[in-house]
């Protein structure tokens, strides 16, 4: 599910695979809102909402900056709301993230996949993401080669697949990576904060 | 001396809780008052209960005996999401089936508390392919400030605000399942886990 997509932040790419584990179906970043236009009726100012849950019609937009830090980002989606009422959108702080990692018992992860740390883990987990569907592929090949000794498998299993099939068969549309005027903002954000907190 | 060290700490059952959310008489007078409206809308028929372990024991045991309609249980478990860094498989295991059929049966899941919903969109989604002839949904406790995946929930106990709550079934690290009532665990025992 997440071999192809290149998160710009690694508590995004954590949260896509929570999504994935519970078999809920989503698409990273697949649509952008203009929220401003200048005179010349260009659009200056845009949101990109991290995910799309297509079963729920909802957005998730993860931030795991700092609360003082995520003023912009809140004025945003007020933007986003008054233009686009019709949309629902959930926003996930830091401390939401963090629960989230709690409730699962790795509240030690959660510093690690927030903030600014966060951004500079996106590459490491990208890169470990497509390793492990390299090796889920090969695990795979494997399978099929066993032949009927791997039929007996337990009635969990066949839910698995039966689940991960429908899911699979409606897969959604992803961007391969975030856009490089995505990135490039997200990139000044880190700057910016991370001057702030210098 | 090396396993002394790394011995886990041994919870002060009530100290550690900073704050009672529920009280144990709260939590009694809500789960009589759920079993009444279960009790009203299963009138001449019969409900199957599925509890998920393990939180949800002490509910499911409270609420069947409010329940004056004949009774059925069942217990599932699934497994839960472990973190990047320990979970390749990627996709939940029903650690405990159901023991029976629920086909043609109407059924009950008797969850402890519903905050992401992931894990009960997962439920729902796997019990409907067992074609019961209606499932609904019974809560305890609803903490919607986390919810992730919007489910209908058809009996709610209390709506909570945004706090890490255990007893009466809900736990920290597998402790605190045996409170009496409901309470906040204080912040530092998990910020500093």
């Amino acid at each position: 599910m997440t071999d192809e997509t290149r998160f710009a932040h690694a508590s995004e790419a954590e949260l896509s695979r929570i999504l994935d584990y519970y078999g809920v179906r989503w698409e990273y970043e697949p649509r952008t809102f203009p929220i401003m236009w200048g005179l010349d009726g260009k659009v200056v100012e845009s949101f990109s909402p991290d995910f799309y849950l297509p079963d729920m019609d909802m957005y998730v937009e993860l931030t795991t900056l700092k609360q003082s830090l995520v003023r912009r980002k809140n004025r945003k989606l007020r933007r986003l709301r008054e233009l686009y009422p019709d949309i629902r959108i959930k926003l996930f702080y830091g401390k939401d993230f963090r629960a989230l990692m709690l409730k699962y018992g790795r509240v030690d992860l959660a510093a690690s996949l927030s903030g600014l740390e966060g951004q500079v883990a996106a590459d490491r987990i990208n890169s470990r993401l497509k390793a492990d569907a390299e090796n889920a592929a090969e695990r795979d090949d494997v399978t099929v080669a066993a032949g009927p000794e791997t039929t007996s498998v337990q009635t969990e299993t066949s839910v698995q697949t039966e689940l991960s099939t429908s899911q699979s068969t409606a897969s959604p549309r992803r961007r391969p990576r975030a856009s490089r005027g995505s990135r490039r903002r997200r990139g000044r954000r880190a700057f910016a904060a991370a001057r702030v907190v210098a | 001396m090396v396993q002394a060290q790394h011995r886990a700490r041994v919870p002060d059952l009530r100290g550690d809780i900073g704050q009672v959310l529920i009280s144990e008489e709260e939590i009694r007078n809500k789960v009589r008052e759920l079993g009444a409206q279960v009790t009203a809308d299963y009138t001449g028929r019969s409900v199957t209960l599925v509890s998920v372990l393990k939180g949800s024991l002490p509910f499911m045991a409270d609420l069947m005996r409010a329940i004056d309609v004949p009774v059925q249980i069942d217990l599932m478990e699934v497994s839960s999401y472990g973190g990047a860094t320990t979970e390749t498989s990627g996709l939940v295991r029903i650690l405990k089936d159901l023991s029976s059929s629920i086909a043609g049966r109407d059924v009950l899941i008797v969850e402890d508390i519903i905050d992401t919903g992931l894990t009960l969109n997962y439920l729902l989604r796997y019990l409907r392919g067992k074609n019961p002839a209606s499932l609904r949904i019974c809560a305890l406790l609803d903490k919607p400030a986390r919810r992730l995946v919007e489910i209908p929930i058809d009996y709610t106990g209390f709506t909570i605000p945004d706090e890490f709550v255990v007893g009466y079934g809900l736990d920290f690290g597998e402790f605190y399942r045996n409170l009496p009532f409901i309470g906040v665990l204080r912040r530092e025992l998990y910020e500093t886990a």
